[in-house]
C-alpha cells in the first residue's frame, strides 16, 4: 500500500476513535433520552435490523426519492435544454428559477401536505420541487458553453440535429448534468426525510418522527448513523467511481499523471 | 490506403478513379460561377468565377478582408451563397449532401476533449452511414496514413500541436474526400512542424489523387504546395491574378533559389 494511503487511513481511524470517545464521556454524563451511549445506538440498531418493517421502510423511502429524483431528472434536462436553446425562452422563464430556489423545501412540504395528504405524492412532489431546479440551472449553464465551433464541426460532417444533441452537447452538458445531479439526488434525500415526517404513515422519515414522539433516543441515532453510512456507500461506492469514469478525459490534466512525468 | 513516398511531379495523375465518379473525366473537380456575398451594406463578394482541375492544389491568398475565408466557406457548402452556381464534379449542387465528398480542415484544429485520438478522427465518418466495421478498417487507415497509429488511444490534451493538426487532417481525410479544404490549417504551428505538415499534405494527395484548396497568409506555404496560385483583392471581394506554378519543379525546399525567387516575386505582388 502507498505511504500516502497508510497515513490517510490511520488519520480517519484516529478521527473515529476521537469522536467515540467524546461521545462515550458525553453520554456517561447525561441521561440517555438526551444522549444516548454508543453502545445503546448499536443494540437499537440491531433491534431495527431485526424489525419487521425496516426492509420495507427503506425500500419505500428509496422509492419515492428515487421516483421524485428520476422526474426532475427528465424535466430538468429537457426545460435546461430548452432555455439553453432559445434566449427569448431563458430571459422569459428566468425569474421563475429565482423564484424555485427561494421557496425552501419545508414551505413545499406543507402545500404538498394541503394538497396531497398523507401520502407517496407528497413526498415525491417535494423531491421533485427540490431536485428540479437544481438540475434544470446545471443543464441550462452547460446548454451555454457549448462550442459553436464544435456544433459547425458536426454540421460540416454532415451530421443531423439529434446527432449534434447527441454528440456534442451531450457530453458538453454532461460534467454540468452530473453535478447538478449529485447535489439534487443529496438534497433530495434530505428533504425526503422531512417530507416523510409530516406526509406519510412509513418510510424512514415517519420511524425517525414516531421514535422522536416516544422519546426513543437510541432509535434516531441508529437511523442517523444508518443514513450516514448508506450516504457514504453511495458516494464512494457508485457516485465517484462513475465520475472517474465519464469523466477520464478530464483527469490527466489534473493532478493524477503518472508521478514519474511530474518529478524530473 | 498505399503509403509509399512519392512525390507528384504533375498534377494530372491518370489515376483520377480515386474520386469514385467514373466518366467524368476532365469535368473540374469543383466550379463557381458568379458567386457573390453580401453582409448587410457590405460586399464582401462580388462574383467570383473558379474552376479547379481534379488533383489540382489551389492557394487562395490576399489582404485581410479580400472574402478568401468567406469563399472557402461557400466552397465548403456550410454558408450559401447569395448569388452564382456551384458544380462538384461536373453536377450542379443542389443541396449540402451533394458536398459528402468535399472535406473541411478548420483554421483550429477542433479535436473535441472528450474523444480520444481514434474516436475524434472516426467521428468524421458518424454522420454518414458507414457501418461500425468499415468505419473502425478506415479510421485505422486514416491514422496509419498521418503516423499516428501510435497515440490512438491518447487523449486531444497529451498531444503536441504538430500531432493535433495530424489528428485534425486524419479527420478530414477518413471520409476519403475528393476535394479537401484548409483554412490557414497550419497557420499555429511552428516553422519546422508545419513544413512537415507540408509534405504529409503532398504525400497524401499524390497518393489520392484528391483536390486541394487552401487559403494562407503564408507565401512561402503557398509556393510549396500549390499548382496555382489565386490572388484576391477587397472591396468587393474579386479575384484579380492566377498564377501558374507547374512549372517550378518539386519537391520545392523553400531555401532553394528558385523557389526563393517565387517567395520573394509573390511577397511584392502582396
Amino acid at each position: 500500500m502507498p505511504k500516502h494511503l497508510v497515513t490517510l487511513v490511520a488519520q480517519r481511524a484516529l478521527l473515529a476513535g476521537v469522536i467515540l470517545l467524546l461521545w462515550w464521556i458525553g453520554a456517561s454524563r447525561l441521561p440517555s433520552f438526551v444522549l444516548p451511549g454508543p453502545q445503546k445506538v448499536a443494540q437499537a440498531l440491531v433491534s431495527l435490523w431485526d424489525s419487521e418493517t425496516f426492509a420495507l421502510d427503506i425500500l419505500t423511502t428509496c422509492r419515492r426519492v428515487l421516483l421524485g429524483f428520476g422526474i426532475a431528472t427528465v424535466v430538468g434536462t429537457v426545460l435546461g435544454l430548452a432555455l439553453g436553446a432559445s434566449r427569448l425562452l431563458a430571459r422569459f422563464f428566468e425569474p421563475m428559477l429565482a423564484l424555485f430556489n427561494t421557496v425552501s423545501s419545508a414551505i413545499w412540504a406543507i402545500f404538498a401536505i394541503i394538497w396531497f395528504g398523507i401520502s407517496d405524492t407528497t413526498t415525491v412532489f417535494v423531491v421533485f420541487m427540490t431536485a428540479m431546479p437544481l438540475i434544470l440551472t446545471n443543464v441550462w449553464q452547460g446548454a451555454q458553453t457549448v462550442e459553436a465551433q464544435y456544433v459547425d464541426l458536426a454540421r460540416s460532417f454532415h451530421m443531423s440535429p439529434p446527432q449534434i444533441l447527441l454528440k456534442i452537447y451531450g457530453p458538453t452538458i454532461l460534467p454540468y448534468f452530473f453535478s447538478g445531479a449529485r447535489l439534487a439526488f443529496g438534497f433530495g434525500w434530505r428533504v425526503s426525510l422531512v417530507a416523510e415526517t409530516i406526509g406519510a404513515s412509513n418510510g424512514i422519515g415517519y420511524r425517525l418522527r414516531q421514535a422522536a414522539d416516544l422519546v426513543q433516543t437510541d432509535q434516531v441515532f441508529a437511523w442517523t448513523v444508518l443514513l450516514v453510512g448508506l450516504m457514504l456507500v453511495l458516494e464512494g461506492g457508485v457516485l465517484k467511481p462513475l465520475e472517474r469514469r465519464l469523466f477520464r478525459w478530464k483527469a490527466f490534466s489534473l493532478s493524477s499523471r503518472p508521478a514519474s512525468l511530474q518529478t524530473n | 490506403m498505399n503509403l509509399a513516398v512519392s512525390y507528384r511531379s504533375s498534377p494530372y495523375n491518370p489515376g483520377h478513379a480515386v474520386l469514385g465518379m467514373p466518366g467524368i473525366g476532365m469535368a473540374p473537380a469543383l466550379a463557381v460561377s458568379g458567386i457573390a456575398k453580401h453582409f448587410g451594406q457590405q460586399t464582401i463578394l462580388g462574383g467570383i468565377d473558379l474552376e479547379v482541375r481534379p488533383g489540382e492544389i489551389v492557394a487562395l491568398i490576399g489582404p485581410s478582408g479580400c472574402g478568401k475565408s468567406t469563399l472557402l466557406n461557400i466552397l465548403s457548402g456550410l454558408l450559401p451563397p447569395d448569388a452564382g452556381h456551384i458544380s462538384i464534379g461536373g453536377a450542379r449542387t443542389t443541396g449540402f449532401d451533394d458536398w459528402r465528398r468535399v472535406a473541411y480542415m478548420f483554421q483550429e484544429d477542433r479535436l473535441l476533449p472528450w474523444r480520444t485520438v481514434r474516436d475524434n478522427v472516426s467521428f468524421g465518418l458518424e454522420g454518414s452511414a458507414v457501418p461500425r466495421g468499415e468505419r473502425r478498417r478506415r479510421t485505422a487507415d486514416a491514422l496509419r496514413l498521418v503516423g499516428l497509429d501510435g497515440v490512438a488511444t491518447a487523449w486531444p490534451h497529451e498531444l503536441s500541436g504538430g500531432m493535433r493538426s495530424r489528428a485534425a487532417l486524419a479527420r478530414s481525410l477518413v471520409v476519403q474526400p475528393a476535394v479537401l479544404l484548409m483554412d490557414e490549417p497550419f497557420s499555429r504551428l511552428d516553422p519546422q512542424t508545419r513544413s512537415q505538415m507540408h509534405d504529409e499534405v503532398l504525400r497524401i494527395q499524390a497518393d489520392s489523387g484528391m483536390t486541394v484548396i487552401f487559403v494562407t497568409h503564408d507565401m512561402e506555404e503557398a509556393v510549396v504546395l500549390a499548382d496555382r496560385i489565386i490572388r484576391l483583392a477587397p472591396h468587393p471581394g474579386r479575384i484579380v491574378e492566377a498564377l501558374e506554378m507547374e512549372d517550378l519543379p518539386r519537391p520545392r525546399i523553400p531555401t532553394e533559389p528558385e523557389v526563393a525567387e517565387r517567395i520573394r516575386q509573390l511577397r511584392v505582388r502582396t
